[in-house]
């Protein structure tokens, strides 16, 4: 079948599932898996073939001719879409069933299909007024799945606050394309990079896919949409939603002439991203806060690596572009798989215990190894660490960056500071993850929900298997994914298409598979010499603590103190104390929450001013006829005294 | 090439522990005590290795395992980099990223292995090692930038080949202070300290014993030596001297940087944490001032 065949297949699917959703299970499931298995077939002969695949018809939507295009750059994100998506469906069969949630449950699994229907046609249509179409319908699919459990007023306030930062940058996106209408005359997309005037468009893309791709300071919807929404749909949110705004930028830096700063303004906004979302994420107390603070570090390092693209295509086509931007693709799919995996993770944790606070978790290993072992898959990809599948971006755009450093001209100042703020975030990452893997799954149990806790099971350990191994399958074998890696760089900048993949990737990958497998074997090796050495249990001995109980052990935020206190003029806690008083002190506390700065600090407060202003101004309609009366008298008064006065020359 | 990889990883293997005994025994020098054998380490390591082991109730497997797969990471970006005329078991374009991240992933195994037991003194360590990893990862990076602008290359058998040039002292001293942050040295951290309260490394490690407690030991020792490796590859310029002469060079280098922290340890005092990040920022910054340098032409 040809794409064109199957992307109509995968749709027709997914229609099916939104109709069988609301009542029918496992039709609705079949359907949904069909359509996202289609779309991914329909992506793969796009990345591993030459030609795009462009369906122009003379059907008339809105008065617009339809008009489809599935080349490399969307294919990539057509990619990862449909296997989140299809991952998600199953994880939401024992997650969200509709014994424990009989109202949305049927609801969830309609708008699901919807949402994975709407991004598969935000990344193919090829016209403005039906992208804007389709890329609200893919909003509100969000903004109805972040809400699904409506009940509770924190989540509708999330979903509120998601709506409206969505609502602000369509408006951006209204903007662009009717100015990009304008200036070209037709609503038709495709290439114009030799069009006159159009650079300056660049900066509404930017704020307009910025709003939902999320970079800080854009960022502000993301912790509490992606903390309160159900889990599978944090995980399409984060792994999949956010990067449709980073396609948007992708795709029309592609496409249209870009300012001379772009690079500069992109590169430093991925830098400042990555290291402030990082920074926020290691002092969340709340799992879920801390996976959504994650992505923006995640979508500050894809901007990294478009910048380093962007500065190379202004100055002469350099390869370190090429390098940057084929880590950023691959970052795409790697921080979609790592991060669906580990949401999974919380998710599963969240069904055991009912908890997302990582301080009444604990110990959660022993009633979930799986889960345990899972998350420390996807712990280990997110911090980039060797040999999973997050170092091998990581190491494309670092190759990017070093080289652009060592050419020793004007860009490798953006470079060289945006190398090494990608290092600290990448420790701090560590950091982060470290926190959030031991806190929740290592030592002991710190209430009796984290005691009482139990395994996923097959539905919900399933999708977040095949995540884990699809992390491991990129790590060691990267140079199979060069092809349509190479062929979306080709998509975005045609001059960039590169044929052999580069010798170190074959190299690396079989570096990591040997490391793999050696280090399987060291840890099996040196636990049973242990066993055959003798192995007693005892308490832990922490230096001979006779009863050592829950609460004695490192909390949270007691681990993020010292790398958090390094950003408090940015972090500005709240902090609550009240100290020990008298021979015979019976409370004591310290209460100490990071708000989001942005949100709490900047936004918050000038909204509250527009707010104070706006019921200023509306005490004057009160509905006394009297004085509406007065009103029309002073206007009347007004106008003809400037009538006598005022001169006509 | 098997071989020869194996032949390389023995010399790692019986030679780092050499680096600790040294360090020791300048230290008893400098104090006038005759003090442990310059072997001490090995007779530990044959003993810890013989020994049983007590787990605590609270760890997973993971415990145990994580210890080796930090050794691996270890062992690994050793095979990385590059011994004098010998070169390194492999080289390829970015292998330093390999190498420096390799070494992140036996922090993290540290790490986790020191959670794993639920004890406060082992958070404490974690926290304090996975923290200040944070600037010493700048450091490094901007020392690895700074050798990668000098010589134009990605990979560390290029990189570590410099040309002396005026970054070069900078460089030393930014890659020096790095070496005893992540060795867990004086003053950043002291390894014969017997309060859990002041220690990184030490501390994370409290609740291993037997075969893991060597392993981690070993592998402390070997990272030792590969940041010693790199700093004297780093600093002193070789190009041009015979192979045997250079084999010579780098291993009184590498001698000459046991020393010195052996003379530092015994001369200075550990300073206290709340000054450690400014320690380890300057360390960043020297080496940041060595990449100017070396960008802004100090070399050609």
């Amino acid at each position: 079948m040809t794409p064109g065949g199957l992307l109509l297949l995968a749709a027709a699917c997914l229609l099916a599932a939104i109709g069988l959703g609301p009542r029918f299970e496992r039709p609705a499931l079949a359907f949904t898996l069909c359509g996202t298995f289609a779309g991914l077939l329909a992506a793969l002969p796009v990345l591993f073939g030459p030609v795009d695949w462009e369906w122009k018809t003379s059907f008339l939507l809105g008065g617009e001719k339809v008009h489809l295009l599935l080349d490399g750059v969307s294919a990539v994100f057509l990619v990862l879409v449909s296997v989140i998506g299809g991952a998600g469906a199953v994880y939401a069969r024992e997650y969200w069933p509709a014994s424990h949630y009989p109202a949305s449950a049927g609801r969830g699994r309609a708008w699901w299909s919807a949402l994975v229907l709407c991004m598969g046609l935000v990344l193919v249509v090829c016209n403005g007024l039906h992208f804007l179409i389709v890329w609200e319908a893919f909003a509100l699919c969000g903004y109805f799945l972040i809400t699904l459990e409506n009940r509770s007023p924190e989540v509708r306030k999330a979903g509120w606050l998601y709506l409206a930062a969505s609502h602000a940058g369509t408006l951006g996106l209204f903007a662009f394309f009717g100015a990009l209408a304008a200036r070209a005359g037709t609503w038709d997309l495709g290439p114009m990079r030799n069009a006159e005037g159009m650079a300056p468009l660049f900066w509404l893309v930017l704020f307009g896919f910025g709003m939902k791709a999320g970079f800080f300071p854009c960022h502000i919807w993301l912790p509490s949409a992606h903390a309160n929404a159900p889990s599978h749909v944090s995980a399409i949110m984060s792994g999949v939603a956010i990067k449709m705004g980073v396609y948007g930028i992708v795709r029309f830096s592609g496409w249209l002439p870009v300012p001379a700063t772009a690079g500069y303004v992109v590169i430093g906004l991925g830098a400042t991203s990555a290291i402030l979302g990082i920074a926020f994420a290691l002092t969340q107390n709340d799992l879920k806060r801390l996976l959504a603070y994650c992505s923006v570090e995640n979508i500050g390092i894809l901007l990294i690596g478009l910048g380093g693209a962007l500065l190379a295509r202004a100055h002469g086509n350099a390869l370190w572009g090429r390098l940057a931007l084929a880590g950023m693709f691959l970052h795409v799919w790697n921080h979609g798989l790592f991060k669906s995996l580990l949401f999974f993770g919380a998710g599963s944790v969240l069904h055991a215990t009912g908890k997302r606070e990582m301080s009444r978790l604990g110990g959660l290993w022993r009633s979930m190894p799986w889960t345990a072992g899972l998350f420390a898959v996807g712990a280990v990809a997110v911090s980039g660490l060797p040999p999973l599948n997050g170092f091998v971006s990581e190491w494309f755009i670092y190759l990017g960056l070093f080289d652009a450093v060592a050419t020793r001209s004007a860009f490798a100042w953006a470079a060289m500071p945006a190398a090494i703020m990608l290092a600290m975030a990448g420790a701090l990452a560590l950091a982060s993850f470290t926190k959030a893997g031991a806190i929740v799954f290592l030592g002991a149990p710190r209430t009796m929900a984290a005691v009482d806790a139990h395994e996923c099971g097959l539905w919900m350990r399933g999708p977040m298997m095949a995540l884990a191994a699809a992390c491991l399958a990129i790590g060691i074998a990267p140079a199979s994914l060069w092809t349509p890696i190479s062929r979306a760089v080709g998509s975005w900048h045609s001059p960039w298409v590169l044929q052999a993949p580069p010798t170190p990737l074959q190299t690396l990958g079989s570096v990591q598979l040997v490391l793999a497998m050696v280090a399987a074997a060291a840890g099996v090796w040196l636990w049973r010499k242990v066993r055959v050495n003798g192995a007693c249990r005892n308490l832990t001995w922490d230096c001979g603590y006779a009863e050592p109980v829950p609460s004695m052990q490192y909390t949270s935020g007691s681990f993020a103190g010292i790398a958090g206190g390094w950003f408090f003029w940015i972090f500005l806690p709240e902090r609550k104390l009240r100290r020990p008083r008298g021979p015979f002190p019976d409370k004591a506390l310290r209460l100490e929450r990071t708000p989001d700065t942005v949100l709490e600090r900047v936004i918050a407060p000038s909204a509250g001013f527009i707010t104070r202003l706006s019921t200023l101004v509306r005490g004057f309609q009160h509905g006394r006829l009297q004085s509406y009366i007065l009103y029309l008298l002073a206007g009347l008064a007004a106008v003809g005294i400037l009538v006598y006065f005022g001169t006509t020359k | 090439m098997i071989a020869a990889t194996l032949l390389r990883l023995a010399l790692w293997v019986l030679l780092a522990p050499l680096l600790p005994g040294i360090i020791n025994k300048v230290k008893a020098w400098v104090a006038g005590r005759q003090g442990p054998p310059v072997l001490q380490l090995y007779f530990d390591l044959a003993r810890l290795w013989q020994k049983s082991v007590v787990l605590s109730t609270l760890v997973s497997p993971a415990f145990v395992a994580a210890p080796a797969v930090a050794w691996v990471a270890v062992a690994g970006a050793a095979m990385l980099v590059p011994l004098g005329p010998l070169g390194a078991a492999l080289s390829f374009r970015g292998d330093v990223l390999l190498m420096v991240y390799l070494l992140a992933l036996a922090r993290f195994c540290t790490a986790w292995a020191a959670l794993e037991t639920g004890s406060a003194f082992e958070g404490m360590g974690a926290a304090r090692e996975v923290s200040y990893a944070v600037l010493s990862e700048a450091a490094v990076f901007a020392a690895m930038l700074s050798l990668s602008v000098q010589t134009g290359s990605v990979s560390l058998h290029a990189m570590l080949a410099p040309v002396s040039g005026a970054g070069t002292v900078l460089l030393a001293a930014g890659l020096f202070s790095v070496l005893l942050a992540e060795n867990c040295r004086v003053p950043f951290d002291d390894p014969n300290t017997h309060l859990e309260l002041t220690m990184i490394h030490e501390a994370m490690v409290l609740d291993h014993s037997g075969p893991p407690l060597a392993v981690i030991l070993h592998g402390a020792s070997m990272k030792l030596l590969l940041f010693a490796t790199i700093l004297t590859e780093a600093v002193l310029p070789t190009t041009g001297l015979a192979p045997l002469a250079v084999a010579g060079v780098v291993f009184a280098g590498v001698l000459i940087v046991t020393v010195g922290v052996g003379l530092t340890e015994s001369l200075l005092a550990r300073f206290a944490f709340r000054r450690v990040p400014m320690l380890l920022t300057m360390a960043f910054l020297l080496c940041l001032f060595s990449l100017l340098v070396a960008w802004k032409g100090g070399v050609a």
